[in-house]
C-alpha cells in the first residue's frame, strides 16, 4: 500500500514537472513546426537567471517571472534576427537552434562559471498524507504546471487570439489571406514558447543543481514527451506524453537503477517514434 | 535550340564535376603527402596528436557521407566511435585469443559499430522516419551509449574511462613491431586513413554514391524510379557506422583510453560542427575541417586570454556556416578555383 501510494504520487509529480519542462517545446514545435534544439539551453538560462536574481536579494517568485520574461526576450531576439528567415527550411531551423544551444551554453559558462549552483527552495517541508509525505515545493510546481496548461487551454479555446492561432495552424495560407499577420503570430508563439521554457527552468532550478548542461537531459525527454503525446496535441498530448515517459521512468526505477530506467525509456520512446511517429493516440 | 543546348550544358557540367572530383583526389594526395613528411621535419607533441586528429577526420567523413551525400544528419556519430573504442579496449583487456588481440578488437569494434548502424538504420528508415526525427533518435542513441558505459563501471571503468594498450603490429609469427613509439604509430594510422579515404571516395563516386545523392536531391523521384530508398539510406548509415567505429578503435589504442565522453552528445555535435565548417559535400573538406578545427581548438585552448571564448566563437562560425556558406571551406575553395579558371578563359 505504502509503495503503491508513493509510486502513484511520484508518478503524478514527475508527470507534471516533465509536462512543465516540455511545454515550451510542445508549443513551438506543435504550433509553428520548429524543432527547437535550443529548448534545453532556454531551460538552463531560466535557471541561471533565477539563481542570479535570488542571490541578489530578489524574492523567488518575481525572480522566476523576471527570468522567464528575460528568456522570452532572448527567444524573441533570436527569432527576429535569424529564425524567421528559415521557417520554410525546417532542417536549418533545427541546426540553427542547436547552434543557439552551443552559443547560449558558452555565454552561460563565461558569465556564470561552470560550477554547480543551488537555488534555495522557497518553501520547505512536506505535505503529510498520513502514510506518505510529498515534498511541498514539488507539489507547488505540479500545481503551477496544471495552471499553466489550463491557462494556455483557455487562451487557445476561449479567446480571439486562440481562434487566430488555431486558424493559422489549420491553414497558414488561408489565415494569412484573411488578414492574419502570420509572421507576427510566429514571432509571438516562438517568444511565448521561450518564455515558458524559461519559466520551467526557473521553477525546476531548486529541485536540481544548476549547471550549464542541466537542460540537455530535459531536451531529449521533452522531445519524447512531444512525440509520444502527438505533435500539435498541445494539452492532453503533453500530459499523456509526460505520463508515459515520467511514469515509465518511475516504475522502471523500482526494479533497476535510475540510469538503466532512463536508458530503457529512451529505447521505448525510439520504438514509439518508429511505429507511431504521429503520436500514440492520433490517427494517421 | 534548347533541346540541343541542354545535353551540351549537361556534359560541360559533368566535365566540371569530374574535374573537381579529380582535383579533390589530387588535393587529398597532396595533403596526405604533407602528412607523410611531417614526422621527418618535426617531432614531439605534434607527432603524438596528429594521428588522433586524422582519426577525428575519418569520424567527420562518416558524417559527411550521411549529411552531404544522403541529406541525413546524425547527432549520434560519437556513439559508433565509442562502440569502436570500448570494443577494442574490452577485447584487449579481457579476451585471450590465438590472434593479435588488437586486430580482433579493431575487427569487433568496426563490425559492432557497422551492425549497430545497420540495425538502427533499418529500424528507422524502413518506417520512413523523417530526417528531423532521425536527429532526435540519434541524439538519444548518443545518450544511451554514454549512460551505458558510465553505469557498467565494473567492466568499463565508468567515469574514469577504460585503459587501452597501444597495439602491436604483427604478421603471424614472421614480423612484430611495437607501436609504443609515436612515429611508427603515426605511419600505421596514416596508411589506414589513406586507405579508408580512397575507399570511401571510390564508393561515393560509384553508382551507389550517385543513387545516394539522388535520394538527397529527390527522394520521391528515386522511389518512383524503383530504387529501394530505405535500403540505400540504411546502407549508407551502415558505412557511416563502419567509418566511425574504425576511427574509434584506432583512436582508443592510440590515446590509451576509451572514455564515456567519446560517446557523448557534445562530442557528437562537435562532429557536426567540423563537417559544417569543412564542407559537408566534400569528403576531403570534412576530413581537413576536423583536423583544422581540432588543431585550432587545441592551440587556442592553451592561450589563457581566449580559451574560454573559443567554443563561443566556434558556435558563431557554425551559425555562419549554416546561413552563409553552406558548403563550408571546401565550397569556398571550390568556387574560388572556379572563378580563377573562368577569369583565365575570359582572358583567352
Amino acid at each position: 500500500m505504502e509503495t503503491l501510494v508513493s509510486v502513484a504520487t511520484d508518478t503524478v509529480l514527475i508527470t507534471l514537472v516533465l509536462a512543465l519542462a516540455a511545454f515550451g517545446l510542445a508549443i513551438i514545435y506543435g504550433l509553428i513546426g520548429v524543432i527547437n534544439m535550443g529548448h534545453g539551453a532556454m531551460l538552463t538560462l531560466g535557471a541561471y537567471f533565477t539563481w542570479w536574481l535570488t542571490r541578489h536579494g530578489v524574492p523567488f517568485a518575481p525572480s522566476v517571472l523576471l527570468s522567464a520574461a528575460a528568456v522570452g526576450a532572448v527567444g524573441l531576439g533570436f527569432e527576429h534576427l535569424i529564425i524567421r528567415y528559415f521557417y520554410n527550411r525546417p532542417f536549418d531551423t533545427l541546426l540553427l537552434t542547436w547552434a543557439f544551444f552551443l552559443v547560449a551554453t558558452e555565454v552561460i559558462k563565461i558569465t556564470f562559471g561552470t560550477d554547480f549552483r543551488n537555488v534555495a527552495r522557497p518553501i520547505e517541508g512536506a505535505i503529510d498524507l498520513g502514510i506518505y509525505r510529498i515534498p511541498a515545493y514539488k507539489t507547488l510546481v505540479g500545481a503551477l504546471s496544471i495552471l499553466l496548461i489550463l491557462g494556455t487551454a483557455f487562451v487557445f479555446y476561449k479567446t480571439r487570439l486562440g481562434i487566430k492561432i488555431r486558424a493559422m495552424v489549420q491553414n497558414r495560407e488561408v489565415a494569412g489571406l484573411l488578414g492574419l499577420n502570420v509572421s507576427l503570430m510566429y514571432k509571438l508563439i516562438f517568444s511565448f514558447g521561450s518564455f515558458v521554457a524559461g519559466l520551467a527552468g526557473g521553477l525546476i532550478a531548486p529541485m536540481y543543481s544548476v549547471d550549464p548542461y542541466m537542460g540537455n537531459t530535459f531536451l531529449v525527454r521533452s522531445f519524447f514527451v512531444v512525440i509520444v503525446g502527438g505533435i500539435g496535441q498541445l494539452l492532453a498530448g503533453t500530459l499523456f506524453g509526460s505520463f508515459t515517459i515520467g511514469g515509465l521512468e518511475t516504475v522502471l526505477a523500482l526494479f533497476s537503477d535510475q540510469v538503466i530506467a532512463q536508458i530503457a525509456v529512451f529505447f521505448i520512446a525510439v520504438v514509439v517514434l518508429r511505429f507511431r511517429p504521429q503520436g500514440v493516440f492520433t490517427g494517421r | 535550340m534548347t533541346t540541343e543546348a541542354q545535353p551540351a550544358a549537361d556534359a560541360r557540367l559533368a566535365h566540371l564535376r569530374a574535374a573537381w572530383i579529380h582535383g579533390e583526389n589530387l588535393a587529398a594526395l597532396v595533403l596526405f603527402s604533407v602528412l607523410a613528411i611531417v614526422p621527418l621535419l618535426i617531432g614531439g607533441y605534434a607527432i603524438y596528436i596528429l594521428p588522433q586528429y586524422m582519426l577525428l577526420g575519418v569520424l567527420a567523413m562518416s558524417l559527411a557521407i550521411l549529411w552531404g551525400y544522403a541529406g541525413i544528419v546524425s547527432f549520434g556519430q560519437a556513439a559508433f566511435f565509442a562502440i569502436g573504442a570500448y570494443s577494442i579496449g574490452l577485447v584487449m583487456k579481457y579476451a585471450t585469443l590465438p590472434i593479435n588481440p588488437a586486430y580482433a578488437g579493431i575487427l569487433v569494434g568496426t563490425a559492432g559499430a557497422t551492425v549497430a548502424a545497420l540495425i538502427i538504420g533499418y529500424f528507422l528508415f524502413s518506417a520512413g522516419v523523417r530526417s528531423t526525427y532521425f536527429v532526435v533518435a540519434t541524439l538519444a542513441l548518443s545518450i544511451i551509449v554514454e549512460q551505458t558505459v558510465k553505469s557498467f563501471s565494473n567492466i568499463t571503468g565508468g567515469w574514469n574511462g577504460l585503459y587501452v594498450d597501444r597495439m602491436t603490429l604483427t604478421l603471424g609469427s614472421l614480423f612484430e613491431l611495437s607501436l609504443f613509439d609515436d612515429v611508427p604509430m603515426y605511419y600505421v594510422i596514416l596508411i589506414v586513413v589513406v586507405i579508408v579515404y580512397f575507399f570511401t571516395a571510390a564508393i561515393m563516386r560509384s553508382p551507389f554514391g550517385r543513387i545516394v545523392i539522388g535520394v538527397r536531391e529527390n527522394e520521391g523521384r528515386m522511389l518512383a524510379l524503383g530504387f529501394d530508398v530505405p535500403a540505400y539510406k540504411t546502407l549508407v548509415f551502415g558505412l557511416s557506422g563502419l567509418l566511425a567505429g574504425l576511427a574509434g578503435s584506432f583512436y582508443a589504442t592510440h590515446a590509451n583510453f576509451a572514455h564515456p565522453s567519446n560517446a557523448g552528445v557534445l562530442f557528437s555535435t562537435q562532429v557536426v560542427i567540423w563537417v559544417a565548417i569543412g564542407g559537408r559535400r566534400s569528403l576531403l573538406g570534412a576530413f581537413a575541417g576536423a583536423i583544422l578545427v581540432a588543431s585550432l581548438s587545441n592551440y587556442l585552448s592553451s592561450i589563457k586570454a581566449i580559451q574560454n571564448y573559443w567554443p563561443l566563437f566556434q558556435g558563431l562560425i557554425f551559425i555562419a556556416a549554416i546561413i552563409l556558406f553552406r558548403e563550408g571551406l571546401a565550397g569556398l575553395i571550390d568556387s574560388l578555383l572556379r572563378k580563377l579558371r573562368h577569369g583565365r578563359t575570359a582572358q583567352n
